[in-house]
């Protein structure tokens, strides 16, 4: 049967809900290739089903996994696939230890779109204008996978091909997000419009303490958002001295492969990827050479 | 009084209001549209069969109307599916109903059109890259043509000591009503009803008559509650279609946009090129041109109201010994030019203030200075000849240039302080009647419009009801009625609710108390009106009667009816400057200084609005909490105009961005909360005084910003909106 | 593993769900199935936030969620207002404030501001309550009245 008001001209999916992770494999699998997907918080894979852009056959729901975590181990922050956005901007410890996080999520749609969206659902949408890849990316974290063949763990930037592809193989989950250390960060966009809209460049940048590297990535050209590492090593191994930062925002603006579109034209992507590159290292608080 | 006392506030607060989208009837069949594929083209075959095959489906096109029509056709210039040109993308070319959204929508999606494309003309500019020369009037482009002039304005530029000359463009705005159009529709014999959202239920009466070829007296209009109208619910769009699928499903038929249709079908305001010059000697304004080349997009020749009426605003409220205007309605391949909040005139008021401003600057006088020395004020006339009555708007210069001066001084650096003016006059429609009914305990305001969540109706005409009866407000209750029982009013647009129907209002409240005195034997001056428990009571010296007892038996049941007309008012323009086509006549001027402070990011352009104020002229302010609550609407409206709202169009006429994400209204975090000061005792025609104060607050704020903007930065920016990437080009960051 | 009812319950009372469409969306179980139409369709995308409801207290964008996928929660719509406390605490101080003009997007300003209050207290700071509210749009306010009625809504005496 159907509502009287379903709007799609498209049909109609199956929904099924596995209580295990083996079963949620097994109801992706046995599924015709590309006839089935998983749903975490749905806000943007429902978009895509009402278009019409995407039609499976079957949706199979997370929500029974118990994949809604957030744990701090050794330093290291993992990250639940299922767990909602909301949860993760309330915990006090990301803002403190990972503060370019904190900000990449809260530039996330609304507060109403944060309860059920989720980190596990915005990398395995791979969205081109994705607030939260280009974080991950600076903070070097990683994807933990299951799957019929078993687990694995993937970098970010080995996990998102381009918009809306990944190196998810047939009948593979997004588990968890993992962050390997707290990290000094910062993230910075500019959109047409300051709340709810897509940005025009974002610029996260994360500085290990550990490793005394900085990392940078950039978002809102295509095809992905994408690591800068010949501009994070102009920046040095600590608070970067003025004329480092010159050379970085300039070879950033000369070296991102952007184009122009609708919302902003190439050469002002390109003027805002220097100076958000400048203001966001900037933002990320250093005394003495060393990161607060 | 407070916004408290909206009656409307319960009933909406508590999610029970109906709206058009809401409208249910049992066995009703669930609609959709068959949009055109292309944005120009002639259209081969609209073939309904495969949508007709599939169970439940009704489907109309062109070719049913012959037998669903009575007289078989509706009206010959306007007909509701084409049949040969199509003008624009999404044009409906039928509709089809069904049991389930979905199966309508999948009929929709299985009807076969045939169209042939042809070449779509999108930008105005590709058409006419050069200005329309001498001939640009037989161009099969110009739908409409406008030409004013007065006095040597060849001579005035000739030995003019200044002439500063620049070209404007503006964008293409939304009304964005956050409720889509909706309606359901029910045909029984010859009755025809439609329960839908309006700003005019019988302006809609009016179109269905002639678009379906059936008398008014077979049509009748139920307004819903308006989710936001903005002008964007003025005529009507769906009701049409829902009412040939009613009429063919013998079923009543909901018909709803959803919002991305809302984007695509609606009509709104379209982009402009504008060129204006402007001659200066000894510090005066001795001439003036303007050209205007409007994209009016699909509108029909002989139906464009924006070309001359736009004029007036280009010129701003400034005097000026000569001048020349000529505008140019453009036809386009997009969906007709219509009606938003002030239409039009925000973008004019921004270029003729922004302009004014720039020569001020060339000559070397202050700007506001500037303005001051050429503002209109009572009994000057207008460039087209038309006296200005009382007018508020030095009186509200000088009060924002007095607050611009001490924000400018308070300002951090990196901050602008602008001030734009705006003017406006009142419309009066196409008049109309209003009806009280006094009964022995409340007095009903009978209506036919439901106003459009503005207060107008429910706050502005209850308050003049109370000032002209001395009847508190919550012994006044507006009922709403269908066109069937109503009486007449042309609809809540043009500012007109509380000035024009207000009037009718207090005329038919001089009604009851002349029936009242009559009936007491009393003269009409010493009646007055109270509250005494739950009787409304009548004195008069040495006389005390209750309103029960002076009801005649017929009465008992309902109450005192008594009525009160108001009527279309002109005011003649001087035909003598008119060389062709058609102005607008103001009629009561109105206007507003608003001062914006801005911040604007030096390296990427971005403007931020800080701080916000208004000074608006209103006449009287009937009702302050409704009116603060109106400018306070349209500043923010304006902001969007101003910043961040452009809809685009690919070269193929397709919208690109036809939802709310990237059509960006402002949200909350974007509109600091305005200052709002009245400016009163410029009397308006208005009840005790009265102006129209639903759009005179949008108008000055792109100018205010803009003008905040070029102080912040001295970036002069001529194009809207002012986005932080045009904000950046200009300083040449790029 | 495909459910053949899901259970909700909506402003209190068990929600007859059966033969409800896998596919089916929060908004229109809502609106469509259970007659609730306090709750408005706005944009569909999730980008106006008119159609704000709670689910187990926390705001939740109806266009955007399977009715499936939040089975077994208790779902509080404008509808429920009166029973639920801070509901009907935002529901007298926009009243207070005149919050409303339209009043299309007014349900999914009193949930989500509702909602914002139960998970941030009453005593959250005011920049942090507009600061959540800025994924619901308002065309005819210009929001000064809102943030009137937010300020009252924080302030009010319990």
């Amino acid at each position: 049967m159907e509502g009287p008001h379903a709007p799609r001209a498209v049909p109609g999916f199956e929904l099924v809900a596995p209580a295990s992770v083996e079963e949620a494999i097994a109801a992706l699998r046995a599924a015709d290739d590309g006839g089935a997907t998983a749903i975490a918080g749905g806000t943007d894979l429902l978009l895509d089903l009402d278009d019409g852009r995407l039609a499976p056959r079957r949706v199979v729901s997370l929500r029974r996994l118990p994949w809604r975590t957030l744990d701090w181990l050794d330093g290291a922050l993992t990250v639940g696939a299922t767990l909602p956005l909301r949860s993760l901007e309330d915990d006090r410890e990301v803002r403190r230890r990972l503060p370019g996080l904190w900000q990449a999520v809260h530039a996330v749609g609304s507060v109403a779109l944060r309860h059920r969206a989720t980190l596990g659902g915005n990398l395995g949408r791979s969205a081109p204008a994705s607030d939260l890849i280009p974080m991950l990316l600076a903070l070097d974290a990683e994807v933990d996978l299951v799957g019929p063949r078993g687990e694995r763990r993937v970098p970010v930037d080995d996990f998102v091909r381009a918009s809306r592809r990944t190196a998810l193989l047939p009948g593979e989950l997004i588990r968890s997000v993992r962050v390997p250390e707290p990290r000094p960060s910062a993230y910075l966009w500019q959109r047409v419009r300051p709340a709810n809209d897509i940005s025009q460049i974002a610029v996260a940048v994360a500085f290990s303490p550990g490793r005394r590297h900085w990392s940078i990535a950039v978002a809102g050209m295509p095809p992905r958002p994408a690591l800068l590492p010949d501009v994070a090593r102009d920046l040095g191994d600590g608070a970067p001295s003025d004329a480092a930062l010159t050379a970085a925002a300039a070879r950033a603006s000369r070296a991102v492969p952007i184009t122009g579109d609708q919302r902003a034209s190439e050469e002002y992507r390109r003027r805002l990827v220097g100076t958000l590159l400048t203001r966001a290292v900037r933002a990320v608080p250093f005394e003495g050479g060393r990161p607060l | 009084m407070s916004a408290a006392s909206r009656s409307d506030l319960g009933v909406k607060l508590a999610g029970r209001a109906e709206y058009g989208v809401d409208a249910e009837l049992p066995g009703m069949l669930w609609a959709a549209l068959v949009p055109s594929p292309v944005a120009h083209g002639r259209l081969r075959r609209v073939d309904l069969g495969p949508a007709r095959a599939l169970p439940g489906v009704v489907a109309v096109g062109a070719d049913d109307l012959a037998t669903l029509l009575p007289r078989g056709a509706g009206d010959a210039e306007r007909p509701i599916f084409p049949a040969g040109e199509v003008a624009y993308r999404h044009q409906p070319l039928a509709a089809v109903a069904a049991p389930t959204l979905a199966e309508a929508r999948r009929a929709a999606a299985v009807v076969r059109v045939e169209v042939e494309p042809g070449p779509a003309l999108i930008d105005l500019e590709t058409a006419f890259p050069d200005w329309p020369g001498p001939d640009g009037a037989r161009s099969p482009h110009v739908i409409a043509h406008v030409h004013a002039r007065h006095g040597d304005v060849e001579g005035a530029f000739r030995t003019a000591e200044h002439v500063v000359e620049e070209t404007y463009r503006t964008s293409s705005v939304h009304q964005v009503a956050l409720e889509p159009h909706a309606c359901v529709a029910t045909v029984r014999g010859d009755r025809w009803t439609v329960r839908t959202t309006t700003q005019s239920p019988f302006g809609v009466r009016e179109d269905l008559s002639l678009l379906l070829g059936v008398p008014e007296s077979s049509v009748v209009v139920e307004g819903t509650w308006v989710g936001g109208g903005f002008g964007g619910k003025g005529a009507s769009l769906l009701e049409p279609y829902a009412l040939l699928l009613a009429r063919a499903a013998g079923r009543p038929v909901r018909l709803a946009l959803d919002y991305r249709e809302e984007f695509e079908l609606g009509r709104t305001t379209l982009p402009a090129v504008i060129r204006v010059a402007t001659a200066v000697r000894d510090r005066r304004i001795v001439g003036r041109r303007v050209r205007l080349l409007l994209d009016v997009g699909a509108s029909l020749p002989g139906r464009d109201f924006a070309t001359g009426y736009s004029i007036g605003f280009l010129l701003g409220p400034y005097v000026t010994p000569t001048f020349e205007v000529e505008g140019y309605g453009i036809r386009t391949n997009k969906p007709p030019f219509g009606p938003h909040r002030a239409p039009f005139a925000p973008q004019c008021a921004f270029v003729a203030e922004s302009h004014i401003e720039e020569v001020a600057r060339v000559v070397g006088v202050d700007p506001v200075r500037f303005r001051a020395e050429h503002l209109w004020r009572e009994g000057a006339t207008t460039p087209l000849g038309q006296p200005v009555g009382p007018f508020g708007l030095a009186a509200a210069l000088e009060r924002a240039d007095a607050l611009a001066r001490r924000w400018r001084s308070e300002a951090p650096a990196g901050h602008g302080v602008g001030v734009g003016l705006g003017f406006w006059s009142t419309s009066t429609g196409a008049g109309g009647e209003a009806r009280l009914v006094l009964s022995a305990t409340e007095l009903r305001v009978e209506q036919g419009e439901r106003g459009i969540g503005s207060g107008s109706v429910l706050r502005g005409l209850v308050a003049v009801a109370e000032r002209a009866l001395g009847l508190p407000a919550d012994r006044i209750r507006i009922e709403y009625l269908s066109t069937a029982e109503a009486p007449f009013d042309s609809g809540v647009y043009g500012s007109r609710t509380v000035g024009a129907l207000g009037r009718a209002i207090v005329e038919a409240s001089d009604a009851v108390r002349a029936d009242l005195a009559g009936r007491m034997a009393v003269a009409v001056a010493d009646v007055s009106l109270a509250v005494e428990g739950e009787e409304i009571v009548v004195h008069a010296p040495g006389v005390r009667r209750t309103v029960r007892s002076l009801l005649r038996p017929d009465e008992a049941s309902r109450g005192i009816v008594a009525t009160g007309r108001h009527f279309a008012k002109p005011n003649a323009i001087d035909e003598r400057r008119v060389v062709t086509g058609s102005f607008y006549p103001y009629t009561d001027f109105t206007g507003a200084a608003h001062v914006a402070e801005v911040s604007v990011d030096r390296e990427t352009g971005a403007v931020r609005v800080e701080r916000y104020a208004a000074f608006q002229d209103v006449g009287v302010a009937v009702d302050p909490a409704t009116a603060r609550a109106q400018v306070e609407g349209g500043i923010a409206m304006g902001l969007g105009i101003a910043l961040t709202e452009e809809a685009l169009w690919s070269a193929d006429g397709r919208l690109l961005n036809p939802h709310l994400l990237d059509y960006r209204i402002p949200t909350l975090g974007e509109v600091p909360v305005p200052e709002v000061t009245f400016v009163e005792g410029f009397l308006g025609a208005g009840p005790f005084g009265a102006k129209g104060l639903g759009e005179p607050p949008i108008i000055p704020v792109p100018a205010a910003v803009a003008a905040a903007v070029r102080d912040a930065s001295g970036a002069h920016v001529t194009e809207l909106p002012l986005s932080a990437e045009r904000v950046a080009r200009t300083l040449k960051l790029l | 593993m495909t459910e053949t009812v899901a259970h909700l319950t909506v402003d209190g009372a068990p929600a007859d769900l059966a033969g409800m469409p896998d596919d089916e969306r929060l908004l229109d179980t809502l609106r469509w199935r259970l007659g609730r139409k306090g709750t408005k369709e706005g944009c569909r995308t999730g980008d106006c936030g008119a159609c704000t409801v709670l689910v187990d207290g926390r705001s939740t964008l109806a266009c955007l969620t399977l009715t499936r996928e939040v089975d077994g929660s208790d779902v509080t719509t404008i509808d429920g207002a009166a029973r639920d406390a801070e509901l009907s605490r935002v529901t007298r101080a926009f009243a207070e404030a005149g919050a409303l003009q339209c009043g299309y997007c007014t349900p999914g300003f009193v949930v989500a501001l509702a909602g914002l209050l139960k998970e941030r207290g009453r005593a959250a700071p005011l920049e942090e309550l507009l600061d959540g509210l800025q994924g619901n749009l308002c065309r005819c306010t210009g929001y000064a009245a809102i943030v009137r009625g937010v300020a009252l809504a924080r302030e009010e005496a319990p």
